[in-house]
């Protein structure tokens, strides 16, 4: 039984190739996300690890804002002689530390990333923490000299010698070059710009009584853990955060490592949806297998096979082709994360100093997910080749007919789709965020359940309609493609399945970016009021003397600065919200046109003064009046006093809960030093937009750090943001497309085999090799359309409820991207044409003789 | 049709050597000279057919019999088109097709040759009506409806046109088949074991509707088949053994036919001589027990 067992698995090698091709992918994307993250985290860790001090001290993280503020948080610099003679203590080293630096070179193009990576400014150490070496010139000394990283230095051609300047959120100061430093683990991908510590106490912190940590090195024999209770004891418990080195390389890493991780999660949704569509393959093609055997399989029976035997040996198939392509996958997998590897190295990051990482888990995960989903997906065909009675073997059955009756399918899919129907209904109806989510969930789930189950149903009706044509266009050879697509609607729909999985997630995507884009855009329309926002690329703040560069442009009106900083507010309900709250200058009303459900702009940015979201307002029983306790950064404490609501359709976008508003000088009081994350830009009277653009564009010149936008650049900006992520959901898209493509080419190989005898007599009767290979074309193109379209539905269904859960957090506006539908459904059919290459050249290349020539 | 080595008459002044056809397509609708088809190379190359000369009259019904691998079949596709020459020359009408490019020899069988076949072979995604106008479709001609509609009730598939071949029991498929190839009015029907797969009064019954379309609608139909009661329905018998016509029968009825057969049965398998390139030994296995099982049941009958 073995042994017939694998002489059908290389029989059938060529079919179970696609297949096989599946489960490499999948394999692939999961080993190659997972030894990539491996790799990260050893870097990283490596890293970190080689630059922590013994123990650090820290100012006390109490807040943590979900949006940057850009404030720069110190401790008073005397603390490093305090902590020196702790016993213990063999030395206390002063940190100056600043993350959000700009450095431009001469001709005022930025020295650091610009792809949102920080451009560090800190005080030089030569205790060998620093994480670098000198390479070249010597260490800074005094004002006006700096060390540049030797990535940064060779990327924009700096020499020794050369002038910086460098804008700190304190102001903006020249150095000169003196020396190169290189890392000597490896770059995560930032700048770096070391002054002497005194220098970079004065010039990033505005003080040298300040710091932004304290290093302590620990004497001989006191371990780390010791050290740290030491410290904790002089200082106090709860002023500062103390941590050891290990500690303070973790919480290090784990910042840093979140770009590296967006990576890992993308290539984990690849793996998922690889897995996803390849099952729907692997599944088809057993089936089909089995269709083919049916005779082969009932003579085993006949010969005394049971049918345990006869389900283990579609198993044992399954067994060997998991293994196969979780091999493959795995080395795949390497050659996938050498190439992320390399990737992120473009964008700065210089992973593998400590090689490439395959921790155990890679290996045991490579072959769960590929043994495990082929022996998943090999079940319901394994089964059903067990059924097979061993009067097949004597039956005359020729071409696999349409199989049993759907009824089964009918009933399953109804059911499973009700369901899935009534949970999209009530996220839909749903009022709390919550609940629809959960409703959004389940509804997803269960519709596309519904519609993998119910396809073969579908395939008919809807083939009928969009084949409906083809007879009136392409005669004779139009209706036998679309008679072969209806054929066995079991298999049109599983082959179809595919690329429904992948359209419905598109579908539904698109629509939901497509009415975030528009909410958005209403949204700037309805508000912003200002000529000119002036801005980061990625918002991050930026220092107050751009404002007031601005501010001293010819020709500007109204200048308006935003300031964020982190905030908790004390409820009157007894909840505490943490967030972030706005600070706006005067005349906020010029450039914006905020809508108050009581009070008005003055009353919310007087002193001592706030404003929050009505709705909010209303669900914390917050009313005009009423007076509230706030904490700001550092432990500042505050009584605020509710003086408007506002009323704003996405008061609380970007995670600002509350939607809190209130004065500049209010929030400079309790968190100063804060940066500008916006400025607000009007013309003066008389003064035209457009000269003034150029002036402002020529005032931030040495800033290249942030841009002026008009209206339509801003929205512009948002759209393009949503963009990237639409784009990563095409590039899941892709991939599920090209599975899907697979799966098409294996179905229509298999139906061109079975139909050799008609091939055959077609062509005898005069079917030109032409119009033989059109037919399998237009079959092709007609499931792999049909497909798009049903997943295209469900997607569309899909987006109008994420919609609804948007609107539930302000995204009001509802929108159709009907130029991505009809490139999509236009997508498909190409993708049918390109399926069916293969098999149409092997259908036209048969010998009409071998064809028609009877056994 | 007349087999030019066996044939007594040979009155036509081109030989069988002629380089170009000549024009008497209004007389014979298929001519093959020196037709030979070797399957294989070298030291395992076997003769399928060995240097045949051939001509089918137009406008006749003529069958070619002779024990299995006798080459029967390998004539017929050779005439028909399906099949390459190994040597030699055939013409339909007055176009030789020896070395027509695949795209013509495609529009030549579409346009002016019939089929038939032992399993029928009919789209079973079409309707019965579909199966007949797949040729012309195909060509995408419309169909002559008076013809059709002539072919159709000839053949008593009035009633049967909007069903599904697997609707249909098989009598009425070979019906649908004939009709098909009929209903283009080719010039030419090849129909290779029509009667195979049928009981014997649907296949009396295909037989007639092919005579019918010989003597009434003015067809030429070339049939191959094993069967002596189907031969005798045709004008004319060609007898085929080791690649080479050996014999012929005009009027032929079931017991002249037998009891040539017979003589194949009984000389072993060189009634005109051993095939002479070859390896012979391999068509001589090949002739089946089925061929014998048919004569005895004939015999038995008569």
């Amino acid at each position: 039984m073995l042994r017939a067992t694998l002489r059908g698995f290389l029989a059938h090698k060529g079919r179970l190739l696609l297949s096989g091709l599946a489960v490499v992918l999948s394999v692939a994307f999961v080993a190659g996300s997972l030894i990539f993250s491996d790799t990260v985290t050893r870097t990283f860790d490596r890293l970190f690890a080689s630059t922590a001090a013994d123990v650090t001290v820290a100012p006390r993280r109490d807040l943590a804002p979900p949006v940057r503020t850009g404030a720069v948080r110190t401790l008073p610099a005397s603390l490093a002689g305090r902590l020196a003679k702790v016993p213990g203590v063999a030395a206390a080293h002063v940190d100056a530390v600043v993350e959000n630096v700009v450095v431009v070179d001469r001709r005022n193009q930025p020295v650091g990333p610009t792809t949102g990576a920080p451009t560090i400014a800190r005080g030089w150490e030569a205790t060998g923490r620093s994480g670098v070496r000198l390479t070249s010139g010597h260490a800074p000394h005094g004002d006006g000299e700096a060390v540049l990283d030797a990535d940064s230095a060779g990327r924009r051609r700096v020499r020794i010698g050369d002038v910086l300047t460098v804008q700190a959120p304190t102001g903006t100061f020249r150095v000169r070059v003196a020396g190169i430093a290189a890392f000597t683990t490896t770059n995560p991908g930032s700048a770096l710009v070391f002054l002497d510590t005194p220098t970079a106490q004065a010039k990033l912190l505005g003080s040298t009584a300040r710091a932004t940590g304290i290093s302590v090195d620990a004497a001989g024999g006191v371990t780390d853990t010791e050290l740290k209770r030491r410290v904790g004891a002089a200082l106090g418990a709860g002023t500062y955060d103390v941590r050891t080195a290990a500690e303070q390389a973790k919480s290090a890493a784990a910042n840093l490592g979140g770009f590296l991780k967006v990576i890992k999660y993308v290539m984990l949704g690849f793996a998922g949806i690889a897995v996803l569509v390849g099952v729907f393959l692997i599944v088809n093609t057993f089936s089909m297998l089995i269709a083919q055997r049916t005779r082969e399989l009932g003579l085993l029976r006949a010969l005394g096979a049971d049918r345990g035997q006869v389900r283990r040996s579609v198993h044992i198939e399954a067994l060997l082709l998991g293994l196969t392509g979780a091999t493959l996958g795995l080395a795949a997998g390497i050659g996938l994360a050498a190439g992320l590897m390399r990737l992120v190295g473009t964008f700065g990051v210089r992973l593998g100093s400590a090689g490439m990482v395959i921790g155990w888990a890679t290996p045991v995960a490579a072959y769960a997910v590929g043994v495990g989903v082929t022996f998943l997906a090999a079940g319901l065909p394994a089964r059903r080749a067990a059924g097979v009675s061993p009067m097949a073997a004597l039956a005359d059955a020729e071409v696999s007919g349409t199989g049993r009756p759907l009824r089964t399918r009918a009933l399953a899919g109804a059911v499973v789709g009700a369901a899935g129907a009534g949970a999209l209904a009530g996220c839909a109806v749903a009022t709390r965020t919550a609940p629809a989510v959960a409703l959004l969930g389940a509804g997803v789930v269960l519709t596309l359940i519904a519609t993998v189950v119910a396809g073969p149903l579908l395939a008919r009706p809807l083939i009928r309609v969009l084949g409906g044509a083809f007879p009136a266009l392409f005669g004779s050879v139009g209706r036998m493609s679309q008679r072969n697509a209806l054929r066995n609607p079991r298999r049109t729909g599983a082959t179809a399945a595919a690329l429904t999985v992948g359209l419905a997630l598109v579908g539904g995507m698109a629509v939901a970016g497509a009415s975030v884009t528009r909410s958005v855009d209403r949204r700037i329309d309805q508000t912003l009021g200002a000529d000119y926002i002036v801005q980061n690329r990625t918002y991050i703040p930026f220092s107050p003397e751009i404002g007031d560069r601005v501010r001293a442009t010819a020709g500007t009106g109204v200048v308006v600065r935003q300031r964020l900083a982190a905030i908790a507010v004390r409820l009157p309900d007894g909840g505490r919200v943490e967030t972030a709250a706005s600070g706006y200058g005067p005349r906020l009303d010029a450039v914006s046109h905020l809508k108050y459900a009581a009070g008005n702009t003055a009353a919310a940015l007087a002193p001592g003064h706030l404003a929050m979201d009505a709705g909010f307002a209303r669900t914390h029983g917050v009313r005009i009046g009423s007076v509230l306790p706030a904490e700001f950064q550092g432990g500042r404490r505050a009584r605020l006093t509710v003086a408007a609501l506002t009323d704003q359709e996405q008061a609380e976008a970007f995670g600002l809960k509350g939607g809190l508003l209130l004065g500049l000088g209010t929030l400079d009081r309790y968190a100063p030093g804060g940066l500008d994350s916006a400025l607000y830009v009007n013309a003066a009277p008389g003064t035209g937009a457009g000269p003034l653009r150029a002036r402002l564009e020529k005032t931030l010149a040495p800033y290249p750090n942030v841009q002026v936008r008009d209206q339509a650049d801003y929205k512009k900006l948002v759209h393009d943001q949503i963009a990237v992520l639409l784009r990563l959901v095409y590039a899941l898209l892709g991939l599920a497309i090209v599975i899907a493509v697979l799966g098409v080419v294996n179905t229509l190989a298999l139906s061109v085999v079975e139909r050799t005898r008609e091939i055959g007599l077609l062509r005898a009767i005069g079917l030109a090799r032409r119009q033989l290979r059109r037919m399998i074309r237009l079959e092709s193109v007609v499931i792999a359309v049909f497909g798009a379209v049903l997943g295209l539905a469900l997607g569309l269904v899909w987006g109008v409820c994420v919609q609804r859960v948007l609107a539930l957090e302000g995204m009001t506006a509802l929108a159709f991207p009907w130029g991505t539908i009809v490139a999509v459904v236009a997508g498909a059919a190409a993708v049918g044409v390109v399926a069916a290459l293969l098999p149409a050249l092997r259908a036209s290349r048969m010998n009409v003789l071998a064809a028609i020539a009877h056994e | 049709m007349s087999a030019h080595d066996a044939a007594p008459d040979r009155t036509r002044p081109d030989g069988p050597n002629a380089p170009n056809a000549p024009d008497d397509s209004d007389r014979v609708a298929a001519r093959a000279r020196g037709l030979t088809k070797a399957y294989g190379a070298g030291e395992t190359a076997v003769l399928a057919l060995d240097s045949v000369d051939v001509d089918v009259a137009r406008g006749r019904f003529t069958a070619v019999m002779g024990p299995s691998g006798s080459g029967k079949s390998t004539l017929m596709h050779c005439l028909a088109g399906l099949d390459t020459v190994s040597a030699g020359q055939v013409w339909i009408g007055g176009t030789e097709i020896t070395g027509l490019k695949d795209r013509e020899l495609t529009r030549l069988r579409r346009d002016r040759i019939g089929f038939m076949f032992q399993s029928f072979n009919l789209i079973p995604t079409l309707s019965a009506l579909e199966n007949i106008t797949l040729p012309m479709d195909i060509a995408g001609r419309a169909p002559d409806r008076e013809w059709l509609d002539q072919v159709v009730d000839t053949l008593g598939l009035g009633n049967r046109l909007g069903h599904r071949p697997a609707q249909l029991s098989g009598g009425q498929q070979q019906r649908v088949a004939c009709a098909r190839a009929l209903a283009a009015r080719p010039e030419l029907i090849f129909a290779d074991e029509p009667t195979g797969n049928l009981d014997s009064r649907a296949g009396t019954e295909v037989l007639g509707f092919l005579r019918d379309a010989v003597d009434r609608l003015g067809q030429t139909v070339v049939m191959v088949t094993h069967d002596p009661n189907a031969a005798a329905r045709s004008d004319l018998v060609l007898f085929l053994a080791d690649g080479r016509i050996v014999d012929e029968r005009e009027h032929p009825t079931a017991e002249t036919v037998l009891a040539r057969m017979r003589r194949f049965a009984q000389d072993g398998d060189q009634p005109g001589g051993p095939a002479p390139v070859g390896r012979p030994g391999i068509l001589r296995r090949t002739s089946d027990d089925r061929f014998t099982r048919v004569c005895d049941a004939v015999a038995e009958e008569a």
